[in-house]
Formats: C-alpha cells, sequence, structure tokens
C-alpha cells in the first residue's frame, strides 16, 4: 500500500493506474512531510496507524481500470466558442483557444507522413499513453501546427521517451521544468524555427506552435494534468512552449547537433528538461576570461538543482558574448572548462539542513569535505551545455535543468 | 462534431492484486522509503506502531537511488520475496 500526503492523491492514483493496480489503498497525512521537524511527522504517523493497519489487513474495494481513449472518436461541440470551455472542461486544454482536431485536420496533417495514423511513436509516462501518430498529429492540430511542422513535432516526442531524459520525473515533479526543444539544421531555415532576436519570446509561428504541440502531447497522451499529476509549485511560462532554434550562421563554433556527431547536412532536436531561461547581463566585458566571470556567477547559486542533482544546465550565449568568448581562439570545449572551474559555490554558503540531505544524495561532492571544499554547477566540464541563438545585445541566457535527466538529441526524419 | 480524441488510449494493463492477510501476527512488514526529507521518519514510525499494535515479527526498510528515479526491480523482487506486506511514500 502507499503513504503519501494528501495534496499528492491524483499523482499516487494515476501511478497506481499506470502499474494496473487501481485498488491498491492509499493512506494519506496532512501535507507536507518535507521541510518540518520529525517529531511533527512522528506525530501525523500515530494519527494513521489504524488506518494503515485496516488497508493492510482487509481486502480492496474492486476496481476496474477506466477505459479512456477507447475510441479515436469524441462528440464535442460544434461552435467554436462552446468548444473552447469543453476542451477544459475535458482536461486537455492548456488556456489558449486551440483549433478542433476533427478528423479532415488531422488526416491533412497526416497526409505527407510515410508512417501509418496508428503507429505508436512512444509510449507516454505517468499514464503510459500511446502516443499515436493520430493522437500527436490531434494535439498539433489543437496547437496551431501545420503539416510541415509535424516530422519536428514526432521527433521530440521520441526523443522525451528515451529513458535517459526520464520524463517520469520532468512529468510529476514539484521542480519548474519542461521540455526545451533545440533544432539544429537545415530544417529551421525551411520552417523558419527562428534562433535570432527575442528567440525565447513571442512572434514566430513555427516555434509557438512546435512547442506547444509537444506539450499539449506530454499533458494529454501522457497525463500530466496540472495541478493533479504534474506537480509544479510554480511551472513556467514555456510550459505553454518552449522551441528555439540555434543561430548557427552567427556562431563562432561548432553547433550542438556538430558536437553530437550528425552532419552539417542532418535536422535534429534535442529535448532538455529545463527551467525558465534566467538573463546574464554583461555589457562592459571583452574578453572571454571576463565573460566567463559574469555566466560562472549567475550560474553557481545554492538553490539550483544542477549544483547537487547534477545533469546537464545549458547556457544560451548570445551571438555577440559568443563573439567575445572566442575572440582569443578559445573552442567551445575551452570556455566549457574555463564556464565549470568558476562555476562554484563554496560549501560554507549552504545552510547544514541542505549540506546534510544533498551529502546523502551526492556524498563525493558533500560529505565529510574539507574545510574550504566548493560545488560545482555540474559534475564534469562536459556536462554544461552551451548554444548560441538570440539577435543583437549584451545578453546571453542560463536555462538550468532539473538535474536528474540528460538532454537527448534525434535526429529528424520524417 | 466529432474530434479525434487527444489522450489516445493507455498501454496499462489489469494486475490482481494478491490476496491481504487477515492478520500482521509474524509477518515482517517492508518500507521502501523514497528519499524525500522526512519520508524515512514517517514510514518507519508507522511501521514501529503497526509491529507494536499487531505482533508483526519485524519491520524492514528498503531504499531508491533516488526520489526522482524508480526502485529497481531487484530491489522489489527483494521486498516480495522478504516481507508479506509493504508500505511505500508518494509525496513531498
Amino acid at each position: 500500500m502507499v503513504l503519501g500526503t494528501d495534496e499528492f492523491i491524483p499523482l499516487a492514483r494515476a501511478q497506481l493506474r499506470a502499474k494496473g493496480l487501481p485498488g491498491l489503498p492509499v493512506v494519506t497525512v496532512p501535507h507536507p512531510i518535507g521541510g518540518i521537524p520529525p517529531s511533527v511527522v512522528a506525530v501525523k504517523a500515530e494519527a494513521i496507524v489504524a488506518s494503515v493497519l485496516r488497508a493492510l489487513t482487509s481486502e480492496p474495494d474492486a476496481c476496474a481500470l477506466a477505459t479512456d481513449g477507447a475510441s479515436p472518436l469524441v462528440e464535442a461541440p460544434g461552435d467554436l466558442d462552446d468548444f473552447q470551455s469543453w476542451l477544459m472542461e475535458q482536461g486537455w486544454g492548456d488556456g489558449l483557444p486551440a483549433i478542433p482536431p476533427t478528423r479532415e485536420r488531422v488526416a491533412r496533417l497526416l497526409a505527407g507522413s510515410r508512417r501509418g495514423p496508428d503507429e505508436v511513436a512512444a509510449v507516454l509516462v505517468p499514464r503510459l499513453g500511446r502516443a499515436t501518430l493520430e493522437a500527436i498529429a490531434a494535439n498539433s492540430v489543437m496547437a496551431g501546427a501545420l503539416p510541415e511542422h509535424l516530422p519536428v513535432i514526432l521527433a521530440a516526442v521520441e526523443a522525451v521517451a528515451d529513458p535517459a531524459f526520464n520524463l517520469q520525473a520532468i512529468q510529476t515533479t514539484t521542480h519548474p521544468c519542461s521540455p526545451l526543444v533545440i533544432v539544429n539544421g537545415p530544417i529551421a531555415r525551411r520552417l523558419g524555427i527562428h534562433g535570432g532576436g527575442n528567440v525565447l519570446g513571442q512572434g514566430t509561428r513555427a516555434n509557438a506552435v512546435i512547442g506547444r504541440a509537444l506539450r499539449l502531447v506530454l499533458q494529454n497522451v501522457g497525463g500530466a494534468r496540472p495541478g493533479k499529476e504534474d506537480r509544479a509549485t510554480h511551472g513556467h511560462p514555456g510550459k505553454f512552449s518552449y522551441c528555439m532554434a540555434e543561430n548557427e550562421a552567427n556562431s563562432p563554433w561548432q553547433p550542438l547537433s556538430a558536437e553530437r556527431g550528425f552532419s552539417a547536412e542532418e535536422s535534429t532536436v534535442t529535448v532538455c528538461g529545463s527551467e525558465a531561461p534566467h538573463n546574464i547581463n554583461d555589457h562592459a566585458s571583452t574578453t572571454p576570461e571576463a565573460i566567463v566571470t559574469t555566466v560562472a556567477s549567475v550560474m553557481a547559486t545554492v538553490g539550483s538543482n544542477n549544483i547537487y542533482l547534477g545533469g546537464e544546465p545549458l547556457v544560451v550565449l548570445g551571438p555577440e558574448h559568443a563573439a567575445t568568448a572566442a575572440s582569443s581562439g578559445w573552442s567551445k570545449d575551452e570556455f566549457r572548462r574555463h564556464l565549470w572551474e568558476r562555476s562554484a559555490v563554496p560549501l560554507a554558503h549552504f545552510a547544514p539542513e541542505n549540506i546534510a540531505r544533498f551529502a546523502t544524495i551526492y556524498p563525493e561532492g558533500f560529505k565529510d569535505r574539507p574545510a574550504g571544499s566548493v560545488a560545482h554547477v555540474a559534475r564534469d566540464w562536459r556536462d554544461i551545455m552551451v548554444v548560441v541563438s538570440g539577435g543583437a545585445g549584451k545578453h546571453s541566457a542560463l536555462i538550468p535543468t532539473f538535474g536528474a535527466t540528460r538532454s537527448v538529441i534525434r535526429r529528424i526524419t520524417d | 462534431m466529432h474530434i479525434v480524441d487527444p489522450a489516445s488510449s493507455s498501454a496499462a494493463a489489469a494486475r490482481t492484486l494478491s490476496p491481504r492477510p487477515r492478520s500482521l501476527e509474524g509477518v515482517t512488514i517492508a518500507l521502501l522509503d523514497n528519499s524525500k526529507p522526512n519520508a524515512s521518519v514517517l514510514l518507519e514510525r508507522v511501521g514501529a506502531l503497526l509491529a507494536t499494535r499487531s505482533g508483526a515479527r519485524t519491520v524492514r526498510a528498503w531504499g531508491k537511488p533516488g526520489s526522482s528515479i524508480a526502485a529497481s526491480p531487484a530491489v522489489l523482487e527483494e521486498i516480495a520475496g522478504a516481507a508479506r506486506v509493504a508500505l511505500t511514500a508518494s509525496a513531498d
């Protein structure tokens, strides 16, 4: 049986459905159990012992798995305004208006694909939803996508399902994260996926609809509904849509796809379990070392997931900062090595409770360390990801990640 | 108007729960800690009180590699082999 806090009941129930055990008993205590004195937790424990004993020694009520999604077609209001309210009532909307995914519109989106509508591209947790081509297309229609966007969306769906991405945690964590889709290669130019000024803002259709389609697939097929299975304390605006291209034309270095073994003719998506971007303002630096000083200081913070969980914090260098960083001949790897060296926080800056907690999670970094030790923002310099994107201006962006996740790159094929 | 179901179907397959014991007398109780702060405090306190009240033989605890990482199949098998009932935790 499962013990949980009352706040987490929807997630516990969803997990039991996915495991095929909807009837397994759940007993709750009032939220929270973390961040309070153990004596208070003990009192909460005492209050539920009788319920736990009863649940362990009596047969649970019969409880069948719901057969949602058994039919591929659903009746919906024909009036466009009524449709919006209805979609939200079903738990299938994101709050913005959506285009009804009629059979005709879904067929149009799929017309150019070599793959059949029933083919399962991925099975998405926590719900174990079958991401068929048809279901991906339905969410893409809702998001406003066009047929040419579908290959990028498909590759992104397949990428988030890679075990290295740890989708279960990304979908259900309290941490504010969501897959950032980074597009490399000729398809970005062909589809107008933007990598210039205001790259992470509004105003480009391809970026907006590709990122939004992936989000709707994750929410609806994956079953991560906000406030239910998606337990984010705040979330972030990228959970509406989070898609960018690398500004390959204005980068002094090889793009992310080349770093990972793809040729310049190949197009790729890379997904990262990412926080919102945080600005790095530096209008004065004229040397690589000076840029590193500024970027490192933004990265090295006590409240970072990456600092104790590892993972791959992402630096989106603006082209002007990138030019300065490369001005004395540094390769991207040299920049990353210097950045890692400087992105460190003295252990003395952490609260003792956090040192104790992090010591159990990452003992090499936090347990019984000599005085004067520091914690780096990534386990290894190779874990710091750097891409060049954005337009004119003396800004870059730090995009920390969930930590217990790895970025996944996929070639865009069909 | 009909729309294509954007949720699709679920691959979850129903499984049968094993019969519950009538009492916990003489059984081993397993605790699976989700490794969130204080989860072990809650589980161990419930386990200890259960053992006192029910006459369980012993309480044993297992862990996960991290709160965002699933328990390994080996640990689950070990629990299934060693204990008659198991308590686990979900939450912060």
